[in-house]
C-alpha cells in the first residue's frame, strides 16, 4: 500500500532534483503531458470510486494519453496548427468532469454514512 | 503476490505522473524566474548606464562651457590685439607712404619745365635749358609749402635723392632724365599753386632764367615707390 505512495514522492523528488533543460519550443509537450497525467490519474479516482476500476485500461490510458497528447502536439507545431490547444482543451473538460463526478461521489457517500449514523442514533 | 504486482505498477505510473508534473512545476517557476529576474537585472543595468552617461554629460556640459568662457576670453584678447595690430597696421602704410616703400596716389599739382623753345643766336644756349637747380627750386619749394611727395618724371623722390646736371640731362638718382621735366607732388594743390605762383617767387625766377614753366592742378596723381638704386 505505501509502494505507490514511495513511488510518487520518489517521482516528486526526481522532478524537482532533475536539472535538464529542455528548449522552449518543447515546454508545450510537458504542459499536455501534466494535463494527460493528471486527468488520467482522477480518471482513475473516479472509476475506483464508481467501483469500474481496471488497472489495465488504467496503465495503457496513463502512458498512451500522455503519449497521443504529445503526438497531437507534435503534429500541430509541424502543421502549423496549435493542436496541442485540442488536447488541452479535451483534458481540461475531462479533468473537471471527473473532478465534479468524484465531488459527487464523496457528497453522496458522506450523505448515505449520515443517514445510516442517524437511523443507527 | 498479484496485489504487489499491481502496486509495483501503480507506484511507477505515480512516479512517472510525480515526475512530470513536479518537473514542468520546477521549470515554469525557474523559466518564470529566470527571465524576470534578466529584465529586472537589465532593467537596472540600462537605468545605470543612463544615470551615468547623464552625469557624464553635465560634467561635459561644463567643460564645454568652461571650454566657451576660455574661448570667448581669448577672443576677446584677440580683438584687442587685433585693433592695436590695426591701428599699428595703418600706421605703417601711413609711415611707408612717407618714406616712399608704396605708390602714393591723391590730389596734387604738376610742374613742367622745358628748355626755351627760343634762344637767341648771340646768347650763350646754356642760360636757355632747365638746369639742376631749377629742378631744385621747384623741389624744395614744394617741400616747404607742404608737399607730402615728389617725383622727377615719374619717378619718386625720397630724402637719400641726389640731383645733378650732367650735360644736357638731369641725374636724378642715377637715372638721366632729359628735358622737358614734369615734376609731380602730392598735397594740397592750391597751397602748392599759390605759393608757386607768389610773385617774385619760383615761377617767376624760373621764367626770368629762361625756363618755360607749365603748372597743372590734378585732382589724383599716382606716383610710384621709391627704388633705391644704390642699395
Amino acid at each position: 500500500m505505501w509502494l505507490p505512495v514511495l513511488g510518487l514522492l520518489i517521482g516528486l523528488l526526481l522532478g524537482f532534483m532533475s536539472e535538464i533543460r529542455i528548449p522552449d519550443e518543447y515546454t508545450s509537450y510537458l504542459s499536455i503531458a501534466v494535463l494527460a497525467a493528471l486527468d488520467t490519474l482522477f480518471g482513475g479516482i473516479r472509476a475506483q470510486l464508481q467501483k469500474t476500476f481496471d488497472d489495465q485500461v488504467f496503465i495503457t490510458g496513463f502512458f498512451f494519453n500522455i503519449l497521443l497528447a504529445a503526438g497531437l502536439a507534435f503534429l500541430g507545431v509541424h502543421l502549423g496548427v496549435d493542436l496541442y490547444l485540442a488536447a488541452i482543451f479535451a483534458f481540461g473538460v475531462r479533468l473537471f468532469n471527473n473532478i465534479a463526478v468524484i465531488r459527487r461521489l464523496i457528497l453522496s457517500k458522506n450523505t448515505k454514512l449520515e443517514a445510516t449514523e442517524r437511523k443507527n442514533l | 503476490m498479484k496485489v504487489r504486482g499491481k502496486h509495483a505498477i501503480y507506484s511507477l505510473v505515480l512516479l512517472v505522473a510525480g515526475f512530470i508534473i513536479s518537473y514542468s512545476f520546477q521549470y515554469t517557476s525557474q523559466a518564470d524566474k529566470r527571465p524576470t529576474n534578466d529584465q529586472w537585472k537589465r532593467e537596472d543595468q540600462l537605468r545605470t548606464s543612463i544615470l551615468s552617461l547623464q552625469r557624464e554629460n553635465r560634467e561635459l556640459q561644463n567643460e564645454l562651457e568652461d571650454a566657451q568662457t576660455v574661448v570667448n576670453d581669448m577672443e576677446e584678447k584677440i580683438a584687442t590685439q587685433e585693433k592695436r595690430s590695426f591701428n599699428m597696421v595703418e600706421e605703417v602704410k601711413k609711415l611707408r607712404k612717407v618714406v616712399g616703400e608704396v605708390g602714393v596716389e591723391g590730389p596734387g599739382i604738376r610742374v613742367e619745365l622745358e628748355d626755351s623753345s627760343y634762344i637767341p643766336e648771340t646768347e650763350n644756349p646754356n642760360d636757355y635749358i632747365v638746369h639742376e637747380e631749377h629742378i631744385r627750386k621747384v623741389i624744395h619749394e614744394l617741400y616747404v609749402t607742404g608737399a607730402e611727395t615728389i617725383a622727377i618724371n615719374g619717378q619718386r623722390i625720397s630724402k637719400t635723392s641726389f640731383i645733378n646736371c650732367v650735360g644736357p640731362v638731369v641725374n636724378v638718382d642715377g637715372v638721366k632724365h632729359p628735358a622737358p621735366f614734369v615734376i609731380t607732388a602730392i598735397g594740397d594743390s592750391d597751397v602748392l599753386w599759390n605759393s608757386l605762383n607768389l610773385s617774385g617767387n619760383v615761377t617767376d625766377q624760373l621764367v626770368d632764367d629762361g625756363v618755360e614753366v607749365k603748372m597743372k592742378r590734378e585732382s589724383s596723381i599716382e606716383i610710384p615707390p621709391f627704388i633705391n638704386r644704390e642699395g
